[in-house]
């Protein structure tokens, strides 16, 4: 090891962790707003990642590929919405956990009756990486990094720059201060779910192209989503990015010693260290109880 | 047909203890653990290596699972009791999928992916295969029962009160002068306890076990047990396990009876009929079928 596989490592975690962002950023949405960890996250990237394939193998582009993907997964985590959070939105975290778990599992199921479990590869030209000195960068790597901050600086934007994104920001705050403001929570509800769903199937869009996309591969994705959240602070949505970049970087520069095996469990033991002496996450103000 | 039979009581046994564990983890005290796969995997492996590697007797070895899986629970306890309800979750469910990541890579214990073939069977050497099958039901049998009466008294007693308050209400336990961190830890730690016993009746029942028999699902198989059956009451994780035994064995029944559906279809519909049992028992009965009132 010499110090240009140390920055292939870091760049390689920086993509990881852009990526990793996505999911991460819709953990931490719905926690602010609903008040809940979802399991199903994972699965709604895996239906935006099914989605883009699809639209991928359809048109060619993968631009819309990654639309399509938005739009699947802005579907699913709406239906799911609908569906199966709505009705228990007031009960215990439990009950929304386990819907989440249940959701997860039927969106896992239909897409292995739908489309088996064979992994699918984006059909991708085969390119060439550049090359600066030892430092090799993929091409692909590059333009996937730069639309997931695409992604990440459209919903930045909505969060803090329209009044939209105020509305959200303040029931995540104080459901009651907010709907006393007149705030219309249900709305926000349903753009909160939208947006999410949406920066989910990107990411399903983005990880299929970087690799493969299979029915398990949201749920793989989950870990260290829900650790890079956490890591973050759940329910900051700048946390969970930079929890996420953070994590990302750690993993793949951690690799050489702890082996490939152990790349989720790095983040899960950064995510139980962070509990454990900073409970509120690094970049979260402290926390109340509810 | 006699075969048949007993292969339905083992299992059948073995989730009633799952059930157990979990049943008095959440339905009495509150607690959401979603690793007891991982609870359930450090039994079955520690018996499995001890008694493989060490010629341990069987009879040391099972307490040593429970053992093992109860010293896991400790530090899961003292890193999540104190934060909401919700990180426990993400804990466990952490917990059991990086445990798996373990057992895949530390090979000089574990045989990795490859699995721990030819655990030995109960006195193997006493009799044939069948012996010791009954052997092994006959101490299953006796285990769940010993469960059952502890459980039982434990939450008929003053501890057992405590737990089912901190449950239903956790700042007023707090405020008469009880620390729930305590009695969480505790319930934790004798859940694991549970499922680590139910691991090493799996292990010498199965004879060879693989990383990925302890898979999440397991553990929300015995979540969609205790919620069909009854959240907070005995008798509805046992009859959870019976429901879920039927459900499992009625799925592999459907496979032989249906032509041209794979494997990997059945699973995939295994797989969403226990999201849709959860969505809809979560919506409609949280308690399950025989739950106790006053339970979440």
């Amino acid at each position: 090891m010499n110090y240009a596989d140390y920055i292939n490592l870091a760049i390689n975690g920086l993509v990881e962790g852009l990526l990793m962002a996505l999911p991460a950023l819709a953990l931490t949405l719905v926690y602010g707003l609903a008040r809940f960890p979802n399991a199903a996250t994972g699965d709604f990237v895996t239906v935006g990642g099914f989605a883009g394939f699809g639209m991928h193998h359809l048109s060619g582009s993968l631009v819309v590929a990654g639309l399509g993907g938005a739009a699947a997964g802005a579907a699913a985590a709406l239906a799911a919405y609908w569906l199966a959070f709505r009705p228990v939105m007031r009960r215990p975290v439990i009950t929304l956990m386990l819907t989440s778990i249940g959701v997860g599992f039927v969106l896992r199921a239909a897409l292995g009756i739908a489309f088996g479990h064979e992994p699918r590869a984006f059909e991708m030209p085969l390119q060439r990486a550049m090359r600066f000195g030892d430092i090799s960068i993929l091409p692909a790597d590059i333009s996937l990094a730069l639309l997931t901050i695409v992604v990440l600086a459209a919903v930045f934007v909505l969060l803090f720059m329209t009044p939209l994104g105020r509305s959200l920001r303040a029931i995540a705050d104080d459901p009651d201060l907010a709907r006393v403001s007149g705030i219309r929570r249900e709305r926000c509800m349903v753009a909160m779910w939208a947006i999410a769903g949406m920066v989910c199937g990107i990411a399903g869009t983005v990880s299929g192209v970087r690799t493969v996309i299979y029915p398990d591969a949201g749920w793989n994705l989950l870990l260290p989503a829900f650790a890079a959240a956490v890591i973050g602070g759940l329910g900051s949505p700048v946390g969970a990015v930079l929890g996420a970049i953070l994590l990302g970087m750690l993993q793949e520069l951690a690799t050489p010693w702890t082996g490939f095996v152990y790349k989720i469990a790095i983040g899960y033991v950064v995510m139980v260290i962070v509990l454990l002496v900073r409970p509120q996450g690094l970049f979260n103000r402290v926390q109340k109880v509810r | 047909m006699e075969t048949y039979v007993l292969t339905i009581a083992i299992v059948t046994g073995i989730y009633i203890l799952l059930s157990l564990s979990l049943d008095l983890q959440y339905g009495f005290t509150g607690l959401i653990n979603f690793g007891l796969a991982g609870f359930f995997a450090v039994g079955a492996y520690t018996s499995a290596i001890l008694t493989m590697k060490t010629g341990l007797s069987p009879l040391l070895s099972f307490p040593a699972a429970a053992l093992a899986a109860a010293l896991l629970a400790w530090p899961l306890g003292r890193i999540a009791l104190r934060l909401r309800d919700d990180y426990l979750a993400i804990v466990t469910l952490g917990f059991s999928e990086i445990g798996r990541l373990v057992l895949v890579q530390e090979q000089q214990y574990t045989e990795g992916v490859r699995g721990i073939a030819g655990v030995p069977r109960l006195g193997a050497s006493w009799g044939t295969p069948r012996f010791s099958e009954m052997l092994l039901l006959g101490m299953l049998v006796l285990c769940i029962v010993g469960v059952v009466l502890f459980l039982r008294r434990i939450t008929h007693s003053p501890y057992g009160r405590t737990i089912q308050a901190i449950r239903d209400d956790e700042t007023a336990v707090r405020v008469l002068g009880k620390e729930p961190a305590v009695f969480k830890t505790q319930v934790l730690m004798l859940g694991g306890a549970i499922a680590g016993l139910a691991g090493a009746f799996f292990a010498h029942y199965m004879t060879y076990i693989v990383p990925d028999l302890f898979l999440p699902l397991v553990t929300f198989y015995i979540w969609m047990a205790i919620i069909m059956g009854g959240v907070g009451r005995l008798r509805g994780a046992v009859a959870g396990a019976v429901i879920l035994v039927a459900f499992t064995e009625g799925v592999r029944f459907l496979r032989g009876v249906i032509p041209g559906v794979s494997d990997a279809h059945m699973g995939s519909l295994q797989l969403g009929i226990v999201g849709l049992v959860l969505i809809l028992f979560m919506r409609w009965r949280p308690q399950g079928v025989f739950g106790a009132r006053g339970a979440k």
